[in-house]
């Protein structure tokens, strides 16, 4: 028996927007009890519009429910139809406003990104900072297509891996098999490196 | 609940003030059985008496370094971090650390053992200077210096654990022995927040305990167990990228190295440990490119641009 507690890992997973990818995955691993947050890179928070060249743009400083209230506003047939109002709704009650990563002086042990676009932007960040270099995190990267259907499937696959990682008694010594273990099992590549910070 | 940070005055009262607080926060957290709650008190405590109220610092030292016997995992790491703040703020406290130090590098968990190698790099600079700045060496210094020495071979020859995450952590501390063990020159380009950190240029020479030319040695020696690290063929994917990371510091910092560091990247470049998989390969090419475009912002990449950058980064430029 080991004389500590089991250690929490603090767990962040990073979109583009902070609204689908990462927030399903937020929202799923909140309900397992993992102790985890959620991010974007982006400049700012888009949403589909009514064509693909007429996105809804927002500040990362525009709460959920705004957001919510601005595309009820504009035409609630359409955002109800293709499930932006069903999203945002679920958002608004997990916390009030999208994060930007960039902003956030928080320190994780584990980062997980959804596309290799957000993989280097967090690596650039943190390159870019002032550093303690007294912690280190894990960064991994698993591609998930930004729609509905992927995100969910995205983030089962996510909490399946923060299991595997949560079960390492020494992360930092086994993370390498456990990541190639979890990429045969869910036969997609996986994209990994430690940053001191 | 109630924060009283700014209730005291400048003024006779105030040193007693945060004496108070510092009595009060020590003996909540010997009491509290949860680890969050006593790193929170233990911080605080650190922020009082060696930010707010240095002159406290000696007064409560060996109370803090009592937390090292925790059962906590997470306040030995918190204490280990504040034995290191300690020293940057007043050397004489490494009299009192070091032993403590050299206990804790012996600790049967493996994250305890991480944080002191993590620490370690700054304790070594501090005692570094330390010595060189002593007008004269007291027994107790030379002790001290001696077990630095000590304690900072025994973590260099872990290099070699069987753990990779520690293997890990000793070449962050071999980057950071490289760069205090060698000396800045006018292209080095250091991070702001490392730029006050000692290195030979700084060192004078103290007969008894400091040679310059063997200091010197000692750095590039380091230096060469890095790149070697980084050539070793079943070195784990992890490893390898926090080595060309550490090379990238130095070469950045410390130019003289800069040829050295370009051309083992070539070497990686077309050699890649056959041990690595598929999407490790991925990673690892994405941070050579990575370190290769930090090594081409440096005005030292002017010599190398044509001749030793690897054969696919200079074949871009051109097209």
């Amino acid at each position: 028996m080991s004389l500590s507690e089991p250690q929490e890992l603090k767990i962040a997973i990073v979109c583009s927007s902070n609204q689908n990818r990462s927030m399903e995955a937020h929202s799923f691993l909140g309900k397992k009890g993992f102790r985890v947050q959620s991010f974007g890179t982006g400049n700012q928070v888009k949403l589909p519009g009514p064509s693909p060249d007429k996105p809804n743009i927002y500040d990362f400083s525009v709460t959920y429910d705004e957001m919510y209230k601005d595309l009820m506003r504009k035409d609630p047939e359409l955002y109800t139809q293709n499930g932006i109002l069903h999203m945002l709704d679920r958002n608004r009650r997990i916390k009030p406003r999208p994060e930007r990563f960039q902003a956030s002086k928080e320190r994780f042990d584990i980062v997980i990104s959804c596309e290799e676009r957000v993989y280097d932007q967090i690596v650039d960040d943190i390159e870019g900072r002032e550093k303690e270099l007294d912690h280190v995190m894990h960064l991994i990267n698993i591609d998930i297509q930004d729609n509905h259907e992927e995100a969910t499937i995205g983030a089962f696959m996510i909490c399946e891996l923060v299991t595997m990682l949560y079960a390492s008694d020494d992360l930092d010594n086994e993370v390498d098999e456990i990541l190639q273990d979890f990429e045969h099992r869910v036969n997609r590549p996986v994209l990994h490196t430690a940053l001191f910070y | 609940a109630e924060d009283d940070q700014d209730a005291e005055t400048p003024g006779d009262n105030a040193p007693k003030t945060t004496y108070d607080r510092v009595v009060e926060l020590l003996n909540q957290a010997s009491l509290l059985g949860n680890d969050t709650d006593k790193i929170s008190n233990l911080r605080q405590v650190q922020e009082l008496i060696i930010h707010k109220d240095p002159d406290l610092l000696d007064n409560f030292l060996d109370e803090m370094i009592a937390f090292q016997n925790d059962r906590s995992v997470d306040v030995k790491k918190c204490i280990i971090g504040f034995m290191e703040e300690a020293c940057k703020k007043d050397a004489e406290c490494l009299i009192r650390v070091i032993p403590c130090i050299a206990h804790l590098m012996q600790d049967e968990n493996v994250n305890v053992q991480k944080k002191v190698i993590l620490c370690f790099a700054g304790l070594y600079r501090c005692a570094l200077q330390w010595v060189s700045k002593a007008k004269t060496v007291s027994p107790e210094m030379s002790t001290i210096w001696d077990q630095v020495n000590h304690i900072k071979s025994t973590l260099a020859e872990l290099i070699d654990s069987d753990n990779d995450g520690i293997r890990t952590h000793v070449v962050k501390f071999l980057e950071g022995l490289t760069l205090t063990l060698s000396k800045k020159t006018a292209a080095s380009e250091v991070p702001k927040k490392q730029e006050k950190e000692i290195s030979l240029d700084q060192v004078v020479e103290n007969g008894r305990l400091i040679r310059l030319k063997k200091l010197e040695e000692e750095g590039q020696q380091h230096f060469l167990t890095l790149v070697q690290f980084q050539g070793s063929p079943h070195i784990s994917s992890i490893n390898l990228m926090t080595v060309m990371g550490a090379l990238t510091n130095i070469a950045k910092q410390r130019p003289g190295f800069f040829d050295q560091v370009v051309q083992s990247f070539e070497a990686l470049h077309v050699n890649l440990p056959p041990t690595l998989a598929k999407s490790q390969v991925s990673s690892v090419r994405k941070n050579l490119k990575m370190q290769m475009l930090a090594l081409l912002r440096h005005s030292m990449s002017a010599d190398f641009i044509n001749k030793a950058l690897p054969k696919d980064e200079s074949r871009k430029r051109k097209l």
